[in-house]
């Protein structure tokens, strides 16, 4: 309801907003977390969502950054990696000359330290990597050697992008899970913190950064906004030089009111919004039936109402946009019913011994009426409106098909117990289609019904999928890496585990009226949205104030 | 005396029963802090995460009565725990970043809403059958009748939005920062004016028109008719006697809206950004912040108590009924 006003409100206003006074020069506004008063919290290594944006990206930083629209790893704290022979350790070289924000050098002994820390204090390690580690140790003074207790590719991205933390500080620190760092000594180009109040905290440079010459800002300022109408305000009024959340409308009430200097770049590079159906109970254990039930769905029509023409419909095999170089256009072409037919979602249907009644309902001799509840969150808008639509699509072909809202916390349950016929939900994202994969379809992450799932809520396996996510853990080679993934969509389509609705872009506003060098789809150097930590890192270093008209009011 | 004793007994008897359902009902809710924190990454946080989070958060699997005897003690010693949502931060620090001015949001306007409703009231009555008795009541209940966060929005897209007038959120300028000076206390009442009429606004007609009735209803009584008999002053009549009797019910209101002012005005906070503890409610419920609401449901418990025994005590003052042994 109040989404709804304020939304209304804010499209109809383009013209006559007084300019507030935004900032001193030089200082970018950015609007990421959502929080109605900060408090003081630099500690990078929680990922509790607790710590200040950008902790873990910005004020620390990692060994390497992956550029998630390019594909490729950017060194920044190591200057380079490899994989030993066997596959088993991997090593990394330190970066030389890099000073932590108080002058003391930075070193390798940093990053063994930091690993050392995740090891004593399991909390901290939120990306799991002393599950896959043995040992981590210096090799030379600037090479830092990790040893594996078994091959796992897929380990690179959480050894690398691990913020790294200065010894000399955090060994004295007692319980580094409820150090809230209120002072960061750091490595990265914002450490200083300049203001910090409820309703604002501002970021000032590093005086030791290592290079210092790409920096062409002064510091970073968050207001605090309680939500995403207020933010929207904001932004609209001109006071957000970038900005991270949902805009509706946005050609209309943003765009249109300083075409110049008001851009957004909303690529489809987040998850892929899935319907789960519980795979394990006849009807729905049909695979003929799933893919019945997706042919049913207007995708094209979905992704209008629900999400403002601001997707597309998922690619076939489920892969968002950033994996499209893993994407198998053979396998695509081959699903059908990806792409919306009634005719033939009922052809699929009759075919398995459904039939029509009187009233036009579908039923089977053994199962009855193909009755489908789909459960969802009440208040997560867009997703309750893709839910109307599959419900309206089935309704049309004779399911009894409903939607059901419950309140976060009760969906998220019996999400995770497996508790329903059929639910709307996220997937696992990752630089590869390994973690997408192996949640969607791994015997290895099924979990039995009572138990909390945390993912793979549909509760799917089978060994097929175990040899080629197998050479995803285990072969550096990117060309056998991409043949596995070839597989894995093979399989995806062979066993069409779940129906993949659309991927969610990732959001991403900016004003180019006060400072330059946003990424946008013009200019794709990195991702826009600063949702992404470590990602961020590349365009903090990048963004420099406009030549003219720099002054802010 | 033993009036107040008896008061206090109750008292005591209440609290422990809200510091048991503190514990409890937010319990009962489906979920776990982790869980709902792993839930607003979308995907975003791996699921091998969500096992570092339940660490970190100390989600330990104790039996439940043992975890109430470990909140028991804990509250012994003045211990409200850890923040899940703004974690680590010690939950008493949380709510001190809002309660201050919460209390000044919400506190300026119950006191001035009932001053002024309460005022209006007893003049209304008395010039009862007036042009201002016939259009004021119904005005102030019509006003009264809307939804506040829908006059704050109004308000915020017209006076703030359109015209300027006022700023659009937070408690005072970004670049400014808390302290005694003129500049600063003149911009904090800057920010205060919008959110606290919104709530003026829509309270007064309840006070008004609970004064005004129960005025006239004084008014009408032999007391009076004797006191305009013996030919007291009018004034005197109006304010020492009818009045002193008819604010009864509205101090019984008062007591309880003072109380439950910390709980701050949620949705006028969220919507001009204020930083109160409003916000900090919705934030703890959403992501099952069992500490942070159990503080702050403690708060709101205590606050109401001791509104409610300052109540008692003006009771004693106003009513001699109470003072009879």
């Amino acid at each position: 309801m109040l989404a709804f006003f304020v939304g209304v409100v804010l499209a109809n206003v383009v013209a006559c907003v007084p300019e507030q006074p935004a900032a001193k020069t030089g200082y970018v506004t950015i609007s990421v977390e959502q929080k109605a008063s900060w408090t003081r919290n630099f500690n990078p290594l929680v990922a509790s969502g607790g710590a200040r944006w950008p902790s873990q990206g910005g004020i620390y930083e990692p060994m390497m950054v992956f550029n998630t629209v390019q594909n490729q790893w950017v060194p920044w704290l190591a200057t380079s990696y490899a994989w030993s022979e066997d596959g088993l350790s991997l090593s990394f070289v330190i970066r030389k000359n890099v000073r932590w924000s108080d002058g003391k050098p930075f070193a390798a002994q940093d990053v063994v330290a930091t690993f050392e820390l995740m090891k004593a204090f399991p909390a901290l390690d939120a990306g799991g990597a002393w599950k896959f580690l043995n040992d981590v140790s210096l090799r030379a003074d600037d090479e830092v050697v990790f040893k594996l207790n078994k091959k796992y590719v897929p380990g690179l991205h959480i050894v690398a992008q691990q913020p790294v933390v200065p010894r000399h500080i955090w060994s004295n620190v007692k319980d580094p899970v409820a150090f809230a760092n209120p002072n960061p000594v750091a490595t990265g180009p914002f450490t200083e913190v300049e203001r910090f109040e409820n309703q604002i905290y501002v970021l000032g440079l590093n005086p030791y950064y290592w290079q210092k010459e790409k920096i062409g800002i002064q510091g970073l300022r968050f207001p605090a906004y309680p939500g995403n109408e207020q933010a929207n305000l904001a932004l609209i009024n001109g006071e957000i030089d970038w900005a991270g959340n949902f805009v509706p409308a946005i050609d209309r009430i943003y765009v249109a009111k300083d075409p110049e200097h008001h851009h957004y770049w909303f690529p489809r590079i987040g998850t892929t919004v899935f319907l789960y159906v519980d795979v394990n109970k006849a009807p729905f254990s049909n695979v003929e039936v799933r893919r019945a039930l997706s042919q049913a769905i207007d995708r094209e029509l979905m992704v209008k109402v629900a999400m403002f023409g601001y997707t597309e419909p998922a690619y076939p095999t489920g892969l968002a946009d950033n994996l499209d170089a893993w994407r198998a256009p053979k396998v695509a072409a081959q699903m059908d019913w990806m792409t919306h037919s009634q005719n033939k979602a009922l052809a699929r249907l009759e075919k398995e011994g459904w039939a029509r009644n009187a009233e036009g309902e579908l039923t089977h001799p053994d199962h009855g009426a193909l009755e489908m509840e789909i459960i969802v969150v009440s208040g997560w808008s867009d997703w309750v409106r893709a839910c109307q639509v599959v419900a309206q699509n089935l309704k049309s072909i004779g399911v009894k098909a409903k939607v059901r809202t419950y309140d976060f916390g009760t969906w998220f349950e019996k999400m995770q117990k497996g508790e329903f016929q059929a639910g709307i939900g996220w997937s696992t994202d990752g630089a590869s289609p390994y973690s997408f994969y192996k949640w969607l379809m791994s015997p290895d992450t099924v979990v039995a019904k009572p138990k909390m799932a945390s993912s793979n809520w549909h509760r799917f396996g089978v060994d097929e999928v175990k040899p080629p996510l197998n050479v995803l853990e285990t072969e550096p080679d990117l060309e056998k890496q991409k043949a596995a993934g070839v597989e894995l969509q093979r399989l995806f389509a062979q066993h069409f585990p779940a129906i993949p609705l659309f991927t969610n872009p990732a959001w991403g506003a900016f004003n180019s009226k006060r400072f330059r060098g946003f990424p946008s789809q013009e200019h794709p150097y990195a991702r826009l949205s600063p949702n992404g930590l470590p990602g961020a890192l590349l365009v903090l270093t990048q963004l420099t104030q406009a030549p003219s008209g720099a002054e802010q009011p | 005396m033993s009036y107040l004793l008896r008061r206090l007994g109750l008292y005591a008897v209440a609290g422990f029963a809200a510091l048991t359902l503190n514990f409890f009902l937010p319990r009962f809710m489906p979920g776990d802090p982790a869980a709902a924190l792993f839930g607003r990454f979308q995907g975003r946080l791996k699921p091998e995460a969500l096992e570092a989070l339940r660490q970190a958060f100390g989600l330990s699997g104790e039996p439940l009565w043992r975890q109430y005897l470990t909140y028991l003690s804990d509250l012994t010693r003045g211990e409200l725990g850890v923040s899940v949502a703004y974690f680590p931060e010690p939950v008493a620090h949380v709510i001190g970043t809002g309660v201050g001015w919460t209390l000044l949001l919400a506190g300026v306007s119950v006191l001035v809403a009932f001053v002024l409703g309460t005022g209006l009231g007893i003049w209304l009555a008395w010039r009862r059958g007036s042009f201002w008795d016939s259009t004021l009541p119904p005005l102030l209940a019509l006003l009264g009748a809307f939804p506040y966060f829908w006059t704050a929005m109004a308000l915020l897209f017209l006076l703030g939005f359109q015209m300027g007038w006022f700023p659009l959120r937070h408690a005072h300028s970004d670049h400014l920062s808390p302290a005694w000076t003129f500049e600063f206390v003149w911009d904090a009442w800057l920010h205060l004016i919008l959110p606290a009429f919104t709530l003026v606004f829509t309270t007064l007609g309840g006070w008004m028109l609970s004064m005004r009735n129960n005025m006239v209803a004084e008014l009408g009584s032999d007391y009076v008719k004797l006191a305009r008999a013996k030919g007291l002053p009018e004034g005197r009549i109006m304010w020492a006697y009818a009045a002193r009797n008819a604010l009864l019910p509205n101090v019984t209101g008062l007591g309880m809206a003072l109380g439950f002012v910390v709980s701050g005005a949620l949705l006028t906070e969220v919507i001009f950004s204020y930083p109160g503890v409003g916000y900090l409610m919705l934030q703890a419920i959403r992501a099952q912040d069992y500490p942070l609401m159990q503080g702050l449901f403690l708060m709101i418990t205590f606050a109401v108590l001791l509104a409610n025994f300052l109540v008692d005590l003006a009771y004693q003052r106003l009513d001699p009924r109470t003072r009879a042994e």
